[in-house]
């Protein structure tokens, strides 16, 4: 095969690829929840944001932390060093937590449910409740799905509120910056509707992203041992890059004066 | 299926925390506060030259922020700059007809807002009125450029 | 089609990845009786069943079940089909994160309003009638191959489907679960009056059960009739098959060039 043909195979499945996806998203949400829809969409709320929230919070009080430090080295050299709080808040609410809870959440979260879909299908189990009856995208990938997109932008408030209380921690605690300026500057700075909102919208996106990726992944491996390790890896590798090629795209929407 | 109770109290604590987390990103980190009047007084004002100023500056009144830059944009009819701001209700009405509007720094090379001050006439602006005594931004360029045209003379 | 025949299938035409599985197969599964499926490994008889199901879809020709024409049916209507057919897998196929009892009562739970106390009798018969009832609490791990496949029959008959069609029911099976595997497929048959699409190359076990056999192989139907005459059949095929000779018409060796010219080719390898 000349490498042209076989790059045009490549595009070729690549689109298909793109389209099934679309189709099983489409198929998988358009229907009404019903009463058992609610109990096994709670019971995937729990394995995917309740268990997630460890690895988000303690994530989330370094990076605070971090950012702290590292800005306070570099204001105080202008003297602005009252100017923390407005950096911890708004690199956080903007930027960090949106970004890096969706990437813990496709490492911790995503690879689960590529990894538990594709172990159900492996099984046979996927097939077996089409027998019965029971439409599997209904049961099984219409719950994970909407908790993904809920845990999302709960996991990324978490994250926003514990990493400025990290910012705190250090700043006020440990380096001494008065907490009359890094609370008032912090509150001048930051526009709820603006960066708050943003944050939160971008967050969806990205839990509405990640969980696709991660679900589809796993409803359409190849059902042997080799096939589910590789739509784990997957999972992680597109859905990294998809939150951030999707942050830059939205942050010039949002952000950018064009 | 085990109902398992611990389960849905688990979810249920954590989209209740969730939502506690919002509260205090609007209250304790973005200033929002309860009760405050809302920024819905809109008000006009025209600069010969806004200088850096942009949609989202502050808005403060004796060094209080009372409002946000909404809209800049140039009157066609003048070619000046024309802003729209949105300020607090309870201090719109305060502000007389002859008020003054003026670009600031923050510092020497600080961000740009808006000081208003309120003048002494018995009239008091409107709900979309125009704030007709602007001062425009210090240009530092043409500050210097007059310090040294001044010098050489 | 006549008024016995509960699944028929015309001139079925199937591949996959451009490899032809079936090329014109026509099938007739009357109503009430043990139909099995015989023919070697690779023959597309797993492929058959799911066609018949509507979880695969062919390149061509038609599976009717009763008046249903399987492929032509909404999603909806597909679901709805096949709460009147069981199917056993080959691997059991058990819901893991549930145990035995909530297994079988799986399908009751979705598709009937049935009383916490009527789906506990219910399922209770069905674990009872596979003699697993004391086995209800048991996760899906915890049991041997042989549970396993029998707690899945359980599930197949928890709603009393018209039809059951079982995948390799005795492949892995020590001799003993086997022999009550034989029995419950009869049982089922004879006591419930369920039509049973039996896919096995098994041919001791299947030969005593069936009361129709299809043979298969290379795409289409090579032989069918009563058990007792296929084990009169001429066609050498046929009668390979159904002895077990390891060569004959149906070759050993897997297509390949001769062995004397590979063996002295020039490495392939570089």
């Amino acid at each position: 095969m000349s490498p042209l043909t076989s790059l045009g195979q490549k595009t070729l499945d690549a689109l298909e690829s793109l389209g099934r996806s679309a189709i099983f998203l489409a198929q998988a949400l358009c229907h009404l929840p019903r009463a058992e829809g609610v109990r096994l969409w709670l019971r995937q709320m729990y394995f995917v944001g309740v268990m997630s929230l460890p690895i988000v919070a303690v994530s989330g009080l370094f990076i605070g932390m971090v950012i702290a430090l590292q800005g306070y080295l570099v204001l105080s050299g202008f003297g602005a060093d009252e100017a923390l709080g407005q950096m911890v808040a708004l690199s956080l609410l903007r930027e960090l937590a949106p970004v890096v809870t969706a990437l813990l959440f496709a490492g911790r979260a995503g690879s689960a449910l590529t990894a538990e879909i594709g172990l159900m299908k492996a099984t046979e189990q996927l097939s077996s409740m089409e027998m019965i009856g029971v439409d599997p995208l209904r049961r099984v990938i219409s719950p994970r799905l909407w908790a993904g997109f809920v845990s999302m932008p709960i996991l990324t408030v978490f994250f926003s509120v514990i990493g400025i209380a990290g910012g705190y921690l250090v700043g006020v605690d440990w380096l001494g910056v008065d907490q009359g300026s890094f609370w008032g500057n912090m509150q001048s700075s930051v526009v709820f509707m603006d960066d708050v909102m943003n944050g939160m919208l971008k967050s969806v996106v990205f839990g509405v992203v990640v969980t696709w990726i991660a679900v589809f992944q796993g409803y359409d491996l190849v059902p042997t041992s080799e096939g589910i390790s590789r739509a784990t890896t997957r999972t992680v590798v597109f859905g990294s890059l998809a939150v951030l090629g999707l942050d830059f795209i939205l942050t010039a929407l949002m952000f950018g004066e064009f | 299926m085990k109902r398992s109770k611990w389960l849905e109290t688990g979810v249920g604590a954590f989209v209740l925390a969730g939502f506690l987390g919002l509260v205090f990103l609007g209250l304790q980190v973005s200033g929002l506060a309860p009760g405050q009047a809302e920024q819905n007084f809109t008000v006009h004002a025209n600069f010969s030259n806004i200088g850096g100023l942009k949609e989202r500056s502050r808005v403060t009144m004796a060094g209080v922020t009372v409002g946000r830059i909404t809209d800049i944009e140039l009157d066609p009819q003048w070619l000046e700059g024309r802003i729209t701001m949105k300020i607090d209700s309870d201090v719109g009405e305060k502000l007389s007809e002859d008020s003054t509007a003026s670009i600031l720094t923050a510092g020497l090379l600080g961000e740009k807002y808006i000081g208003l001050s309120t003048g002494g006439a018995p009239e008091m602006i409107k709900d979309g009125g125009t704030i007709r005594d602007t001062q425009s931004a210090l240009v530092l360029e043409e500050l210097i450029q007059q310090f040294v045209s001044n010098m050489s003379k | 089609m006549s008024d016995s025949t509960l699944v028929s299938v015309e001139n079925l035409h199937f591949s996959r990845a451009g490899r032809p599985i079936f090329s014109g197969v026509d099938l007739e599964i009357p109503k009430g009786r043990i139909t099995a499926i015989m023919g070697p490994s690779g023959t597309g008889k797993t492929t058959l069943l799911k066609l018949i199901a509507g979880q695969l879809t062919p390149d061509s020709g038609s599976v009717h079940v009763g008046q249903d024409n399987v492929h032509r049916l909404s999603r909806q209507a597909l679901f709805r089909m096949r709460r009147r057919m069981g199917m056993l897998f080959q691997s059991g196929a058990l819901f893991s994160d549930l145990s035995v009892f909530e297994n079988v009562a799986f399908p009751l739970r979705v598709h009937t309003d049935l009383p916490e106390h009527m789906i506990r009798d219910l399922v209770l018969i069905k674990l009872q009638a596979v003699g697993l009832r004391g086995a209800r609490d048991l996760m899906p791990a915890e049991l041997s191959g042989g549970m396993t496949r029998r707690v899945a029959l359980a599930r197949a008959i928890a709603l009393d489907p018209d039809l059951i069609m079982y995948d390799e029911p005795f492949v892995g099976q020590d001799p003993i679960s086997m022999g009550v595997l034989v029995t419950l497929i009869r049982r089922l048959n004879s006591a419930f009056n369920m039509t049973a699409i039996v896919v096995s190359h098994d041919i001791k076990e299947t030969l005593s059960i069936a009361d129709h056999v299809y043979v298969i192989a290379d795409g289409r139907v090579m032989a069918s009739g009563s058990p007792a005459s296929l084990r009169e059949a001429q066609d050498p095929r046929v009668s390979q098959f159904i002895r077990g000779e390891p060569d004959g018409p149906v070759p050993f060796h897997y297509p390949s060039k001769n062995f004397y010219e590979d063996i002295l080719a020039p490495s392939e390898v570089s």
